[in-house]
């Protein structure tokens, strides 16, 4: 081809640059197509025949396509393009090879022509006047010039002529019929022979490549010798697979189909939109609503002593070498010993180095892929908030006096109605009384046998003390009474006149010593409970001080005594009781009766005569109880070590359990104004609540413990035997197995 | 070398104050940072150019000095810059022992106030007076239960061997007895005069005004009896007819000594609970009385009107004992939260203001007794420790002793009269000598 001609050149670049762009147009078209297939396939998929999807060959549509539009495009110039074409061929082929015969092997080889590098062997290169490019052309139509030549100098627009000058010139050039309208030149051109030869091809309906040999010698792939089929080509009948559908398509069609009518496979399913989703990818909340996954392990920082050359001092001294060298590489403290280079290149392969992949790896595998969420609560938050026990002062703090008992265990205190003198008995069979503030005996009682109880008479008009002493209730009157308090209770005690004696004779007999031998030292009047009843360890008065209840344990007989001092008459109110009586009380405003036994608390009603409750504190064997001054509560106490909170209104179990006390409780008391409870223990020491009732009934009792009294010795195994509060001030006495009465002041 | 220069190089301004009788001139010392007490000591006493050196103590902002000035500053973070004042005061000597008066019951109080003579009233119902040579030189059966307090009426005569005496008894009743010093022999002269009946429980205490002309007795059931000491010719509260025959036995025998049964001239009425302490003025002819309870209060009364002026109501403090200073404008009153609390009873000065810092003591004090000066007052606890506090120094006691050889044996009662401290308690009673500081 001519390939030195540059207007030839030009075209046939256009011709290259036009292609590109009916190949994304034909691209367009075929889309299209596909999707109308589609349709077609659904239609008929929908009847619910196992049709095989139309195969749609999207290469033949596609020449077929550009064909006809190449054919549209180019109508006008149709010789031009039948030209271009014909020097496409020599254009797009890669510069064909020779085949030569090696001079050196002998063998042909392939011999490329050689590269001219020239400007003339680059297309690009090519002189055209007019550098504008593939443009349109009718943009230069208003303008003189129709370009610009490689210099940038204007190329102006070659004179046309009109129709007369046309026809002349077709009738006066001699090449004027084989000229053609050149766009970028905008002027005529003769055309060259090569595309006239193009022209007359397409138009005698031959091959436009003159090149072409339609009559090519056949080639004898098959006969001749040599090249015969052993095996002969296959005459068997077209199969009928070939055109039967498939039943196994057909199933799994099927298989789809009901898919979609189920609902299973949603045809036209919105594909997976094809924007890209963005996201900071910097940011530190991560878009997706799971947590990113914690960062891997990261390895550790190599240090000085993995240099391939550290310092003197990171050297191990054979000691150290051995003593590596000896261990267990699990109990190697590094895995490693530092060595000295002098250079890197002396550096040997690392033999580790399969080994310590393989443990990051592991690292890497065992690492927790998830953060977990340690539950991170502090202890202290988890206990209620009580109020500090500095706010809930007064309490007793600190141990003012002690009154020492040296017979004995001080078994049993009591303290008089106005506070003013406390009454405690030892084991020895010593009562004394004497005076709360100074801690001084104004009298002393000696009896014979163990003092189990003491409890002063909670009258104001009378005054005397009740001590139970084996089998045996004494009644005595303290020293230095007003007259008036004296008389009365002399009156009361050993009356002129005797009341009648009840009809039901009572074991239980009641004797007054007579006025002759009557004196301060012996007690005015004595109650003898029933032989082989034991001593009483609990005495107990009612409110009003007419009635008083002994508990005697230990004995064989019925154990609860209650006696009424102005009809000088004792009565057992209970027949049979189950299980051994620890303790009683009486309720401090309604006529009920508490009746502890080892595991259980009875409250009776002691008007109507009948079993009101049955408490259960949970407690092996009871040892104490107190009922709160509004009567509301009662607390428990038990060898067990508990104490336990009820509150009457609510329920039979306890409100609140405490374990306070590292040995058994032998003692509980309420204060009778003050909010206060003290418990008692063998552990020696005595526990000080503030226990506040409110009078609205939803507002819980409040407990908190406020101090811990320590300060009388574990005898024996035993510690703090009894503790009582003073009336009117929020002082503590407590008798304890050392024999010390000690008084507890805020 | 350097660093005792540098030590010695830091001083300290000082700005001399003090209430005793030898002041200083206002003047800004230097004072190295080393001194001790004993130094500063001895510079005011050079400064003052006295002619025998007195011992002083050093109060720096309340606080009795003990280490080195230096110490001192760094403790409390005082800069070099800062002008300290400080106080002195006459120092107390340690206290000395003088003798002891064994009892065989516990003494409940005793007096110092006779020039020579100690009376003691004990828990066996007894009041004695010794002389300092420890013999009995009265003593008298005054009561059947234990005497609670005893207070002497000071007489208008000059007599030196017959006193009147009041005592409080648990027994329900206060007595007035006469005292004859002349000798162990009981005399017809030394006996009860006459016995006062208000009250319906044990009567805590009694006290007589300075002239002797009244007195007041507390009690628990939380009344105050105002008295003359006049002895009455009959019996002004007749004798109960129906009591038992062991007291009229007894009533017999008393009837010989015919003390009379006095009845009160007027009974204040305030006090919710126990009167522990009731005390009159100490001034002359002032009809004014003081007295606690354990009701928390000290109030002040108007013994002419009987009624009560001023009260001071504390918080949960249930008061044993109370002391009036002389010059009347400070009680200090010890209650059962081991604590003293001075309390300023100013008429017009709320209850509120009045209270300061207060005397911490290890047990519970039980009893108070100012010194001469209104600045120092002695205190026994029932730890059996009695203990000097300066008034002006709340941080510690000044100086303390121990009764009875360190027995932890109670104090119910302390004296402080002429640099001498009588204690009573429950091993008896001791004497000790106490320095006082002179009245400025």
């Amino acid at each position: 081809m001519a390939a030195s001609d540059p207007q030839k050149h030009s075209k046939k670049r256009k011709q290259v640059e036009d292609e590109p762009d009916t190949h994304i147009h034909q691209n367009a078209v075929q889309l299209e197509m596909l999707t109308d297939d589609e349709d077609g396939a659904e239609i008929s998929s929908d009847d619910g025949e196992a049709d095989e999807f139309p195969e749609i060959d999207t290469g033949s549509d596609s020449e077929e396509d550009f064909d006809a539009e190449d054919n549209e495009d180019e109508d006008e110039d149709e010789e031009d393009d039948s030209d271009g074409l014909d020097s496409d061929a020599s254009l797009h082929v890669f510069p064909k090879a020779k085949t030569v015969t090696s001079d050196i092997t002998g063998k042909p080889k392939r011999v490329y022509p050689e590269i001219e590098p020239d400007y003339d062997s680059d297309s690009s290169t090519e002189d055209a006047p007019n550098r504008v490019g593939n443009v349109p052309m009718h943009w230069y139509d208003d303008l003189p010039h129709i370009g610009y030549d490689i210099n940038g100098k204007k190329v102006l627009r070659p004179a046309r002529g009109d129709e007369l000058d046309k026809f002349l010139a077709t009738v006066e050039d001699p090449n004027a019929w084989i000229s053609a309208f050149d766009k970028n030149l905008q002027m005529d051109k003769p055309l060259t022979n090569e595309e006239l030869d193009i022209i007359r091809r397409l138009y005698q309906n031959e091959n436009p490549d003159a090149s072409y040999d339609p009559y090519e010698p056949m080639v004898e792939w098959f006969t001749g010798k040599g090249k015969e089929e052993i095996m002969p080509l296959s005459a068997a009948p077209e199969p009928k697979r070939r055109w039967i559908s498939s039943k196994w398509e057909k199933q799994k069609i099927m298989k789809i189909v009901r898919a979609i009518r189920q609902g299973r496979i949603v045809p036209n399913k919105p594909k997976s939109t094809n924007k890209l989703e963005f996201y900071a990818i910097w940011s530190d909340q991560s878009s997706t609503p799971h947590e990113p996954p914690p960062p891997a392990p990261k390895p550790h920082l190599p240090t000085n002593s993995e240099s391939y050359n550290p310092p003197e001092e990171y050297l191990p001294t054979d000691e150290e070498r051995k003593e590596w060298e000896e261990k267990d590489p699990e109990d190697r403290e590094r895995d490693y010993l530092p060595q000295k280079y002098s250079s890197l290149r002396l550096v040997p392969a690392y033999n580790n180095f399969i080994k310590e992949r393989f443990s990051r790896q592991l690292d890497l595998y065992l690492a927790p892929r998830v953060q977990r969420v340690k539950l991170n609560i502090d202890p202290k938050s988890l206990i209620p908030k009580l109020p500090s026990p500095s706010t809930l002062k007064p309490f007793p703090n600190y141990k003012s006096l002690t009154f020492s008992h040296t017979k004995g265990r001080a078994r049993c205190v009591s303290i008089s109605p106005d506070g003013a003198w406390a009454a405690s008995g030892d084991e020895g069979g010593t009562v004394s009384i004497w005076e709360v503030n100074v801690g001084r005996e104004v009298k002393r009682w000696q009896f014979k046998g163990k003092i189990g109880a003491v409890e002063w008479c909670p009258r104001t008009d009378v005054c005397y003390i009740v001590v139970g002493i084996e089998e045996e209730i004494h009644f005595l009157i303290p020293p230095n009474l007003p007259d008036s308090v004296y008389l009365l209770t002399k009156s009361l005690l050993a009356p002129a006149t005797l009341p009648p004696s009840p009809a039901t004779p009572s074991p239980v007999k009641w004797e007054t010593v007579s006025s002759d031998t009557r004196s301060i030292d012996l007690p005015i009047l004595s109650v003898h409970l029933p032989p082989s009843s034991g001593t009483p360890t609990q005495i107990t008065w009612h409110r009003r001080g007419d009635y008083v209840a002994s508990v005697s344990t230990g004995g064989s007989q019925s154990a609860v005594w209650m006696h009424q001092i102005s009809r000088r008459h004792s009565q057992a109110p209970f027949k049979k009781v189950k299980g051994s009586v620890q303790a009683v009380l009486f309720h401090p405003t309604k006529p009920h009766f508490f009746v502890a036994t080892q595991q259980y608390i009875r409250i009776y009603n002691l008007a109507e005569q009948h079993l009101l409750k049955t408490l259960t504190p949970g407690i092996k064997w009871i040892s104490s109880m107190d009922v709160h001054p509004s009567g509301d509560h009662l607390i428990v106490g038990g060898y067990d070590r508990k104490l336990c909170w009820f509150d009457l209104e609510l329920s039979d179990k306890p409100y609140k359990s405490l374990r306070y006390h590292t040995r058994a409780i032998r003692s509980v008391h309420f204060h009778p104004t003050y909010p206060l409870l003290a418990s008692s223990s063998d552990d020696g020491s005595i526990q000080i609540f503030h226990a506040r009732v409110y009078n609205d009934l939803l507002t819980d009792p409040l407990i908190v413990p406020l101090k811990i009294l320590r300060g009388h010795h574990v005898q024996d195994g035993l510690g703090v035997l009894q503790v009582r509060w003073c009336n009117r001030q929020p002082w503590l006495l407590s008798g304890g197995a050392d024999g010390n009465v000690a008084v507890w002041c805020t | 070398m350097s660093s005792s220069n540098d030590v010695q190089s830091t001083q300290q301004p000082v700005v001399f104050v003090t209430r005793t009788a030898y002041p200083l001139p206002t003047q800004k010392y230097m004072i190295p940072t080393t001194w001790k007490r004993y130094h500063l000591s001895q510079l005011v006493n050079k400064a003052l150019a006295l002619a025998t050196p007195i011992p002083f103590d050093f109060l720096v902002r309340g606080e009795i000095l003990k280490a080195s000035l230096g110490e001192w500053c760094a403790e409390h973070g005082v800069g070099e810059e800062e002008t300290l004042e400080i106080e002195y005061i006459e120092s107390v000597l340690p206290p000395q022992k003088m003798s002891d008066f064994p009892h065989e019951d516990w003494v409940s109080s005793v007096l110092c106030d006779l020039q020579g003579y100690l009376l003691t009233a004990s828990y066996d119902g007894h009041v004695r007076a010794f002389d300092f040579s420890k013999n009995v030189v009265a003593a008298a059966p005054v009561h059947n239960a234990p005497i609670t307090s005893l207070t002497l009426i000071p007489s208008t005569q000059n007599d030196t061997v017959t006193h009147m005496v009041a005592t409080s008894s648990h027994d329900l009743t206060a007595a007035i007895s006469r005292l004859a010093f002349d000798g162990a022999a009981p005399t017809s002269k030394t006996g009860v005069l006459a016995t006062l009946h208000l009250h319906t429980a044990p009567v805590s205490s009694v006290s007589s005004n300075t002239s002797g002309t009244h007195l007041l007795t507390s009690s628990w059931d939380g009344l105050i009896g105002l008295w003359d000491t006049t002895i009455p010719p009959t019996d002004e509260v007749p004798e109960p007819e129906n009591i038992g025959q062991e007291r009229k036995k007894r009533r017999k025998v008393e009837d010989e000594s015919k003390p009379r049964r006095k009845a009160p001239i007027n009974v204040l009425k305030s006090h919710t609970a126990r009167v522990s302490r009731v005390a009159f003025s100490e001034k002359q002819d002032a009809q004014i009385a003081y007295s606690c309870g354990f009701d928390s209060t000290v109030r002040v009364w108007d013994t002419e009107n009987g009624i009560c002026t001023h009260t001071i109501t504390a918080a949960e403090k249930p008061f044993l004992d109370l002391a009036v200073s002389p010059d009347g404008n400070t009680a200090l009153a010890a209650s059962t939260d081991r604590t003293l609390t001075p309390y300023d009873l100013r008429s017009g000065s709320s209850s509120l203001s009045n209270t300061s810092a207060s005397f911490l003591h290890p047990a519970t004090p039980s009893c108070i007794a100012f010194g001469r000066n209104g600045n120092q007052v002695v205190t026994g606890a029932y730890d059996g420790v009695v203990r000097v506090w300066d008034l002006r120094s709340t941080k510690g006691a000044v100086a303390s002793f121990k009764a009875w050889d360190g027995a932890n044996k109670k104090v119910l009662g302390v004296d402080w009269k002429r640099g001498v401290v009588g204690v009573a308690g429950e091993g008896g009673v001791e004497v000790w000598k106490v320095g006082e500081e002179a009245r400025n």
